[in-house]
């Protein structure tokens, strides 16, 4: 048998992948190199190099030092408020997501489809323009500034994504499947727990990863709806980086990048040969 | 909106009045100040700590939440604050935004206490005007910036074997010239962001003639803005765009500190902060010259970009004793020295002596050509740093400008057309 790897089709290929990674990689091996060298060394030379001196303190300095106004705790507490907000978002919109892309794909009732339209729709709209409508909603809930505010929002706004994940997903089940179970007297919610949500593995991953990302990386409901030491990480990152009329630390920066995109890249480490698969499901049918 | 509007300040007007005994009144209580800004990290952060330390020294409670980002997300939480009925006693806010924001809620009438402090006399006019809409004090200024400092480097200097500041755009150009011959790269060191774009144009205009500047910019008079002053402008930007180092993306000015110090590139036209991050990147002060920017009358003409605190109507007794003393606090010359020594600005009162320690050379400078051009009326206000319009004005203005210093097929007399268009498409 013929060594395959060595065919010029496949060495264009590799080429053209390796080419694709590296451009991809650079701008990642910058912020990992200057998280490494100190704000003085990056001032004095240049943004990109390999560090003189390795400087780990700003690891520290980002993690529990750095000041935002008042405070000096680094952006632990941060992360701490971000988790807060995004891990209950992602289970709550992924479940409800779940439920209603079930009842849309498998229990067709009249105007189902309209609902699915109108929920996806959401998807469309830019964040700025649900920016008031949101505010009035937390003020006459008395939840502005909190972070259960934060969590019903997202919970709200993901359904638009989950909704459309999901339910894209169940389209390919047999409804016979649904059939079988109503005549053995399964009900709504029994089969979807027994038979539906077995089956859902690979978008349910899908959706937590989409969520957890988004809603990890938002900023501006974060910052405009919470305050002081309820906000969320980014909020922090940007107060690191802001000052126009300030000194770049960009070595204090891309160390807290670096801390701060640690939890999206391991749920994508975990959850990551899922991706792919779960959102091409039912693409084609 | 016009009705409701008006009708809405009568009451604020009146309100506030009623308002202000009370600050007599509220003497029992502890006064408290809740705040919002954007200043949370850095120099800015620290020197509103710092005058939060002052506030609870007089005993106060100091409540400060920065909101991180830029002015917009500033503007986004105190619209959110505001519509939930919860707007902070203080918030930063500056120019003419200041009138357009006291047209959506009703804000504090500060004039007996600036009446009291004698305040009015030590404030550059044009600058007066901003934090008085409608003739109440309803704001105050608290630093000052000049956008159109420039910067020579030493190096650069002596490879074009020069040792005269340039005081007028011809001494400027001839520099330039001087610099490239001699081997400086390029003799304008640049950062690619659209302030910094917009401070060429700026810079250019104010130094050709403030009399235009105020005219085209800061009234936006049509005939002004198609003046043949507009058009010498844009022609002087594009020859400071030519020496411009033409890759430098998007990216801050800071990023070209170091070719700058090295004498690769000659000089900078910036805003006094520059000098902040030029030391605190290790780099010294024999390293480079700060003089006012170019001139052609060789007076010096004063780009004013100012941070500020506007006052919200709040009925609780604390908050309003709260904002009493944190006004005394603000027009305070010791505490307006503190907050300029840590941020690298300049009082925005003009008698405080900056001839002591804790002020650079730069700062001194800086606070001598504000006199000046107070004295001469050339102290003008910045468009680059939303100063002189509002803005959504001042974001068409800019788009004009930056795609201009891009975009070297755009001939100076189309810019001024294109500028003379975006001014009367946006208002």
């Amino acid at each position: 048998m013929r060594d395959r790897s060595f065919t010029p089709s496949r060495m264009l290929i590799y080429l053209v992948v390796v080419l694709v990674a590296v451009a991809w990689l650079v701008p990642l091996i910058v912020v990992i190199l200057n998280s490494l060298r100190s704000n003085e060394e990056i001032a004095q030379t240049s943004m990109i190099g390999w560090p003189l001196k390795w400087a780990f303190g700003n690891y520290l300095t980002a993690w529990s030092d750095f000041c935002v106004a008042q405070t000096c705790a680094g952006i632990r507490p941060y992360m701490l408020n971000s988790a807060l907000v995004t891990i209950p978002a992602t289970i709550f919109s992924t479940l409800l997501g779940a439920v209603a892309g079930y009842a849309i794909s498998l229990w067709r009732f009249r105007g189902d489809q309209w609902i699915y339209g109108i929920v996806t729709l959401g998807i469309f709209l830019p964040q700025q323009m649900r920016l008031l409508p949101w505010t009035i909603v937390l003020r006459d809930t008395g939840l502005m500034n909190t972070l259960t505010g934060l969590v019903a929002i997202h919970t709200i706004q993901g359904l638009s994504f989950t909704v459309l994940f999901c339910r894209n997903y169940y389209v390919s089940i047999p409804q016979e499947l649904i059939r079988a179970a109503r005549i053995d007297g399964a009900g709504f919610f029994r089969i979807f727990w027994r038979i539906i949500l077995p089956l859902s593995p690979p978008i349910l991953v899908v959706t937590i990863i989409w969520q957890f990302t988004h809603i990890w990386n938002e900023f501006l409901y974060g910052v405009t709806f919470t305050t002081g030491q309820q906000q969320p990480v980014t909020a922090a990152l940007i107060a690191l980086s802001a000052a126009v009329a300030d000194i770049p630390q960009h070595g204090v920066q891309s160390a807290a990048v670096m801390i701060a995109a640690l939890p999206t890249l391991l749920i994508y480490l975990i959850g990551g040969k899922y991706f792919v698969r779960g959102l091409t499901a039912g693409a084609v049918k | 909106m016009p009705i409701t509007t008006t009708r809405r300040r009568l009451l604020a007007g009146a309100a506030a009045t009623l308002a202000l005994p009370s600050f007599a009144r509220a003497q029992g209580v502890k006064p408290r100040l809740t705040a919002i800004s954007q200043w949370s990290a850095g120099s800015d952060g620290a020197a509103i700590t710092a005058l939060g330390k002052k506030f609870e020294e007089k005993g106060g409670i100091w409540q400060h939440s920065p909101v991180p980002g830029f002015t917009t997300e500033m503007m986004n939480k105190l619209r959110a604050q505001i519509i939930a009925g919860d707007p902070p006693a203080c918030s930063q806010l500056k120019g003419p935004e200041i009138a357009a924001w006291s047209k959506i809620a009703p804000t504090v009438n500060l004039d007996s206490v600036v009446a009291a402090a004698g305040y009015e006399k030590v404030v550059a006019p044009d600058l007066a005007k901003l934090h008085k809409p409608g003739g109440k004090w309803i704001a105050l200024p608290l630093q000052i910036y000049s956008t159109n400092m420039l910067f020579l480097s030493k190096r650069a200097m002596d490879k074009a074997k020069a040792d005269k500041v340039p005081v007028t755009w011809a001494d400027f150009n001839e520099l330039a010239e001087k610099m490239k011959s001699g081997g400086v790269t390029y003799p304008i060191a640049n950062g690619g962001t659209r302030p910094d774009d917009g401070q060429k144009f700026e810079a250019s205009l104010a130094g050709i003639s403030p009399t235009a500047y105020r005219a085209a910019i800061m009234n936006l008079d049509k005939k002004a803005l198609e003046g043949p002053e507009v058009k010498a402008a844009f022609a002087q930007t594009r020859k400071i765009a030519d020496w411009m180092d033409p890759n430098v993306g998007a990216q801050p000015f800071a990023t070209n500190a170091k070719r700058f110090i090295d004498g690769d590139m000659g000089m900078m036209i910036q805003g006094g902060w520059a000098q902040g991050v030029l030391r605190n990147a290790g780099f010294k002060l024999e390293d480079f010259i700060i003089t006012p920017g170019p001139s052609d009358n060789s007076k010096p003409v004063f780009l004013l970009n100012a941070d500020a605190f506007i006052f919200w109507e709040r009925k609780e007794p604390d908050l309003q004793a709260g904002q009493a003393l944190m006004a005394k606090l603000v027009m305070d010359p010791a505490i307006q020295t503190m907050y300029s020594q840590i941020t690298g600005s300049i009082p925005v009162r003009t008698d405080v002596d900056l001839s002591g320690e804790g002020w650079s050379d730069g700062q001194r400078r800086t606070a001598a050509a504000l006199k000046d051009a107070v004295a001469n009326n050339q102290a003008v206000l910045s468009l680059a740093h939303n100063m002189a319009q509002e803005n959504g004005l001042t974001a068409a203005m800019i788009d004009v400008l930056t795609e201009y210093v891009k975009n070297k097929t755009i001939k100076p007399e189309q810019a001024a057309t294109r500028l003379a268009e975006a001014v009367e498409g946006a208002r």
